[in-house]
């Protein structure tokens, strides 16, 4: 579960977010939504960490969870190639590299036949499912996605929900950010909604 | 962290040397350096060997500033910095990597700077080998311990290199004498008992900030933007 | 937040800028000119406050800077960057009035002599640091930045001064050092100017430091502004 405790965000003399509150519970896909410029992708770096809030706190339980980002940033090595690219990843999260696992993931994502290719070359798409191919290996235990289904054709984005119904059924906390409502909703378990600079619940779970 | 920072440093190195022109940029400035100041000897004159260890240094210093905007830069393509972060390794481990790579970069440009300077400048790198070679391994410690911890100021597209080379230059007069005046001995300059306090010298200043670099990575390298 | 307003930092300016005034009758009045010199060593007497305060204000940076990163508070930072500046401006001076000190007591505008050598690349740091303000991040990064720098800058300082001096001992001195006792009346005429510095160094940063914290507050004022508009 991640809990967020009146979490705070200003950059310099600009307040981006105020006294947000929120649970997010373990087997759940929380949707945040709101306008553009809200405040949705500050708020989902700080549930990753990678911002400190101004004030408030988050707590994670259990605690030091593995957390698993797919943004629109794809965090690919243009010069490296798609293995290799899978490997480094692995690497750098204390994970085992060996290349049999990582071709049958990229069979998963339908890349095999591109595994020795540079990612460089890769097109949007491509470069988007090598980047849940990378993410799906490390089994996070929180998943974070930020517009997750840009760039994917049909067949990739169905393949993506799938996943991340999948990550829900092994009890991963997933927190999305979406601007394709109607696909994300019919995933959502809740909806939060960030107005004004607030986090209010749109839509509690069922 | 050491796996981390393995990593980082096989994969930086492996960018640099096959995947780009990265080290030809760095390499060919420090040889310009070298080959440029080769027009202040006048005909028949041949450069102090002083003068030969302060170029060959201060080659060494220009590529090390190249190196570092390289492999950082190599973070920010799409966002690579935040998924290091996001990994469980203390951050320090990236700081650690990056300066691995650095030094093996900056080392690989000397073996071509060190005969560039007996060539172009007339020297004879013949004397007190074992320390020049102590020194070498000092002094390069030292540029990529603080190359490192500088370097991750080229996060993002803000920091400019010029803005690197400004802060980087200065904190390194300390360890830059050191190493002029041991290299200077090796190029033949007579050395009294001042090379052995000179190595103890670089020792420490590498000491200092292999734990500066240690202890503040973490705060310089973020996620914020 | 709290906007802090020291309410005697005019008080401190004023008394600063009174004592350094007197402090001028000691040194042309008091103090006997100098018999190898002449009236130039007079410049003795404001070269000296000038280089410790400087120095001080790099301290200040440097503690600040620690402090920033520890407490997370951006108050800190604000401190160091006036002390950064203050200590900028104090140093540029110092190594001005030290040149024609130097000019005048050795014959050459420069040499590698440790104190100036470790003042001139403090300055250069410095100066650097400034310039991270200019740097096109988040506000809270460029603390972050510029206080990972203020630590990293200090460290240098005494590695800076210990470098010269033995680069010096194996080189052959050129130029013997200024030292040899002062007269008492010098003495104390120095130590005065040093505290009249002193004082008005103090009023000098807690004013730099009370005009930051006024920007952020009139930056908050205008977005708060702002955004009530957008919402009518």
């Amino acid at each position: 579960m991640i809990a967020l405790m009146h979490v705070a965000k200003t950059f310099g003399a600009r307040l981006i977010l105020r006294d947000c509150t929120a649970e997010f519970n373990e087997g759940t896909v929380s949707l945040l939504t709101g306008e553009n410029g809200a405040g949705k992708s500050t708020l989902l770096r700080i549930i990753a960490g990678l911002s400190q809030p101004s004030s408030g706190h988050i707590s994670f339980a259990p605690e030091d969870p593995s957390i698993g980002f797919l943004g629109h940033q794809t965090f690919l090595y243009p010069a490296l190639t798609a293995l290799e690219n899978l490997a480094f990843w692995q690497k750098a999260h204390g994970l085992p590299a060996d290349e049999s696992t990582l071709l049958g993931m990229l069979e998963h994502v339908n890349l095999a036949r591109h595994a020795h290719e540079r990612a460089g070359v890769f097109s949007r798409g491509m470069a988007q499912r090598l980047s849940l191919a990378r993410v799906l290996l490390q089994r996070p235990d929180v998943l974070l996605l930020d517009e997750p289904g840009t760039g994917l054709d049909q067949a990739s984005q169905a393949m993506l929900e799938e996943e991340i119904l999948k990550a829900r059924k092994r009890g991963a906390t997933i927190v999305c950010v979406s601007h394709n409502l109607e696909r994300a909703r019919a995933l959502a378990d809740c909806v939060w909604r960030i107005r004004d600079r607030r986090l209010e619940l749109e839509e509690a779970g069922s | 962290m050491m796996r981390l920072a393995l990593a980082m440093a096989l994969k930086d190195v492996r960018l640099t040397l096959f995947r780009s022109a990265g080290l030809v940029q760095a390499l060919l400035l420090g040889l310009l350096l070298v080959f440029m100041f080769s027009l202040s000897q006048k005909a028949g004159e041949r450069v102090s060997a002083q003068t030969a260890a302060t170029i060959f240094w201060l080659a060494s210093s220009f590529c090390q500033v190249l190196v570092f905007n390289a492999v950082y830069a190599y973070e920010e393509t799409a966002g690579q910095r935040l998924g290091l972060l996001l990994a469980p390794a203390p951050t320090a481990a990236v700081w650690l990597g990056k300066a691995m790579a650095g030094f093996v970069l900056v080392f690989l440009s000397q073996l071509v700077f060190l005969p560039a300077t007996a060539v172009f400048l007339a020297q004879e790198p013949s004397h007190c080998l074992a320390e020049g070679l102590a020194m070498l391994v000092l002094a390069d410690t030292g540029l990529a311990a603080l190359g490192s911890l500088l370097g991750a100021l080229a996060q993002g597209q803000a920091a400019r290199e010029s803005l690197l080379s400004l802060l980087v230059f200065p904190l390194l007069v300390p360890l830059l004498l050191s190493a002029i005046s041991v290299f200077a001995a090796v190029f033949g300059d007579a050395a009294p008992d001042g090379v052995a306090s000179w190595l103890g010298f670089a020792g420490a200043f590498d000491a200092i900030f292999l734990g500066a670099g240690l202890l503040l990575f973490r705060f310089i390298y973020t996620g914020e933007e | 937040m709290r906007v802090s307003r020291f309410p005697w930092t005019p008080a401190l300016l004023a008394a600063g800028a009174g004592l350094l005034a007197a402090s001028q009758w000691l040194v042309f009045a008091y103090a006997p000119v100098e018999e190898v010199m002449g009236p130039i060593q007079k410049i003795f007497y404001i070269h000296l406050p000038l280089a410790w305060w400087g120095l001080v204000s790099f301290f200040v940076v440097f503690v600040c800077s620690i402090a920033c990163l520890a407490k997370k508070d951006p108050a800190y930072d604000r401190t160091a960057r006036a002390a950064a500046e203050i200590g900028v401006l104090f140093t540029t001076l110092c190594l001005a009035t030290g040149m024609i000190w130097g000019r005048r007591a050795w014959g050459v505008w420069w040499t590698w002599d440790p104190r100036l050598s470790t003042a001139l690349v403090m300055w250069f740091v410095y100066v650097a640091y400034l310039i991270l303000e200019s740097l096109g991040t988040s506000p809270e990064r460029r603390r972050l930045v510029r206080s990972t720098v203020g630590i990293v800058a200090f460290l240098d300082v005494p590695l800076v001064f210990l470098s010269a001096r033995m680069w010096r001992s194996i080189h052959p001195a050129v130029f013997a050092s200024e030292s040899g006792g002062l007269e008492p009346e010098m003495k104390l005429a120095a130590i005065f100017c040093t505290l009249a510095m002193g004082v008005f160094w103090l009023g000098l940063l807690l004013f730099r430091k009370t005009q930051l914290d006024q920007a952020l507050h009139i930056d908050r004022l205008l977005f708060r502004l702002e955004e009530r508009g957008e919402k009518q």
